[in-house]
């Protein structure tokens, strides 16, 4: 399936960086070098320059939505007025995290938690990370409870290997297939992925 | 003696200094992973310090007069910001298991006349029951017996050698790289925290854990340095311990090197898988970040956690790093701020700072809410050092 595109990156952080990465293989290209990972204000200080370098090669830039607006639509609009055309500017709605919760299956075996504790409509919930956070706090695991929740007086959302966790799952566990059934943003992510790849 | 499961220590909980050093007075608790910020010459490393203190007061071929020798006499520790001579003082808090146990240590020492260092107090509290303080009848008696403490004489410390035993297990590693290829060039003492008896540690291991820890580390290695496929111990004709990888490569066997031609962040980072590895006492760290690629510094703070989960050893380290302090899993109590001011270095929790945590509430990372606060003043007039 793999027909050899490679395909640069920006994101938001590690956890986003393996998520991309298994996004590009699953839509047929390769990953390419991998930018930012210093937080969101430094993916929209820099948008311009990588929005410059997919005039020439394909790219995706990836960005929670947060709570900075309703939809994707008019943060996109508000980032950048002209994306060029082999750019795949993607919001995830409305972090990264609904994007794993989507599949609920894998998910659940991972964390070690009960199936029908996962949110249904992950796109739905206001905070996923904290979502997230509070699964793991009831996985039968303690190695996960104590990776995932923060301890109390950390002052931290995240335990102290949060992404760590995330990262092992994305990358051995988790299917963009499926999870894409019940996450609109993350299959349009895939749709787009796809027409840069056949374009090449 | 036996130790009581739970009871012995396991990490330190607090730690006070007086006139130590860079610090006239400090006061902080300890989590079980510290990450130690602030500009040179803070005292990050003489903070560290007063932990490989407590260890050479506890350690064979140490004590108390060796542990001030070693450190270039009294006066070379009293804070610069002390009044006229008073007492350096240090007391730690330590934990054990069972949350219930507390062990403090307290020791405070000066110089008399002949500037011979000599112990003004000495304190064990065990659990709440005082078990040692001194000055004692004894001491009255015979002055001389200050110019020791009962944590490094074996026939009156039998009431809290378990607290010895933790002192001693105390490690600090601080790996040049050049030591551990020329191990001629360093002291060559045991546990030297340079590296300079790495390979020999490595060579010690018994044979079944030494492959086991190896094959390990090459997993761990694999994502720093993809082309390593294997890592073994191997002696030369000498019988010399070395270690040797297989470099995948245009040849189809590959290719071996010795540690002298591994690069200094591999053999860096080799020897920080080693030792997280080892369970065992509080592990000090100064930057663990040298050599290592910012992709790889990222992921210390997580290995470490991991770590932790398993051998609950406590980690303290010392750090300049902005990519090891964005990952946001780093508690605010874990990260301890030391600013230099006119009455010496203040150290102070992340947690204490309200703007730090408001600038993280408003979605700065760590790294960019407090490597601020740990900058020197005037870095910009380095500068002008080409028009002196």
């Amino acid at each position: 399936m793999a027909n050899g595109t490679v395909v640069s990156a920006a994101v938001e952080g590690i956890v986003d960086e393996a998520v991309v990465r298994t996004v590009i293989a699953h839509a047929g290209a390769v990953a390419g070098d991998v930018y930012g990972k210093q937080g969101k204000e430094y993916l929209r200080q820099k948008i311009a320059g990588y929005n410059n370098a997919a005039r020439r090669s394909p790219w995706i830039v990836l960005v929670d939505l947060d709570r900075e607006q309703e939809c994707p639509p008019p943060l996109l609009n508000a980032w950048l007025a002209q994306p060029a055309p082999n750019l795949c500017f993607r919001v995830a709605v409305r972090e990264v995290e609904a994007w794993l919760m989507a599949d609920v299956e894998r998910l659940a075996a991972f964390l070690r938690v009960a199936r029908n504790t996962i949110p249904a409509n992950p796109e739905g919930l206001d905070d996923p990370k904290t979502a997230m956070v509070n699964l793991a706090r009831s996985s039968k695991r303690m190695a996960i409870r104590e990776d995932m929740t923060p301890r109390p007086g950390s002052g931290r959302q995240v335990g102290p290997a949060y992404s760590s966790r995330l990262i092992e799952f994305v990358s051995s566990f988790w299917r963009p297939d499926v999870a894409a059934m019940r996450s609109d943003s993350l299959r349009r992510a895939i749709d787009c992925l796809r027409r840069l790849t056949v374009a090449q | 003696m036996p130790m009581d499961v739970g009871k012995a220590p396991v990490g330190f909980s607090h730690i006070q200094l007086k006139n130590w050093k860079n610090f006239a007075a400090c006061e902080v608790e300890l989590a079980n992973r510290v990450f130690l910020v602030g500009p040179n010459a803070a005292g990050k490393s003489n903070f560290l310090d007063a932990f490989r203190f407590v260890r050479d007061l506890a350690s064979a071929g140490g004590g108390f007069q060796e542990a001030i020798r070693r450190r270039g006499g009294v006066s070379a520790i009293r804070s610069l910001a002390a009044r006229r001579y008073p007492d350096i003082e240090l007391r730690v808090l330590v934990r054990a298991p069972q949350s219930s146990w507390r062990w403090e240590y307290h020791v405070g020492f000066n110089q008399d006349k002949q500037r011979r260092a000599r112990i003004t107090q000495e304190k064990v509290v065990r659990n709440g029951e005082t078990v040692l303080e001194r000055p004692n009848e004894d001491d009255k008696q015979d002055p001389d017996r200050l110019t020791q403490t009962h944590l490094e004489q074996v026939n009156v410390n039998r009431a809290f050698r378990e607290l010895v035993s933790f002192f001693e297990s105390i490690r600090y590693l601080h790996i040049v790289p050049q030591l551990v290829r020329e191990p001629d060039r360093s002291v060559g003492r045991p546990n030297d925290p340079f590296g300079g008896d790495f390979l020999e540690q490595i060579a010690k291991t018994r044979e079944q854990a030494r492959v086991a820890r190896l094959k390990k580390i090459r997993d761990a290695l694999r994502v720093a340095v993809p082309q390593l496929t294997e890592i073994e111990l191997w002696r030369d004709e000498r019988g010399t311990p070395h270690l040797r990888g297989k470099y995948e490569h245009w040849r189809p066997q590959g290719a071996w090197q010795t540690e002298e031609q591994f690069s200094d962040g591999t053999l860096r980072l080799m020897g920080l898988l080693w030792v997280t590895m080892e369970g065992g006492g509080p592990l000090l760290l100064e930057e663990p970040e040298l050599s290592l690629h910012p992709e790889i510094v990222r992921f210390l703070p997580q290995m470490f956690a991991r770590v932790q989960r398993r051998t609950g050893r406590q980690i303290v380290l010392s750090t300049h790093s902005p990519d090891l302090l964005r990952d946001e899993g780093i508690g605010l109590d874990e990260v301890l701020l030391l600013r230099p001011g006119a009455e010496g270095t203040e150290v102070k929790p992340a947690n204490a700072f309200e703007e730090i945590r408001d600038l993280l509430e408003g979605g700065l990372t760590l790294a960019d809410a407090v490597i601020p606060k740990t900058r020197p003043d005037k870095a910009s007039q380095l500068t002008l050092f080409a028009d002196l």
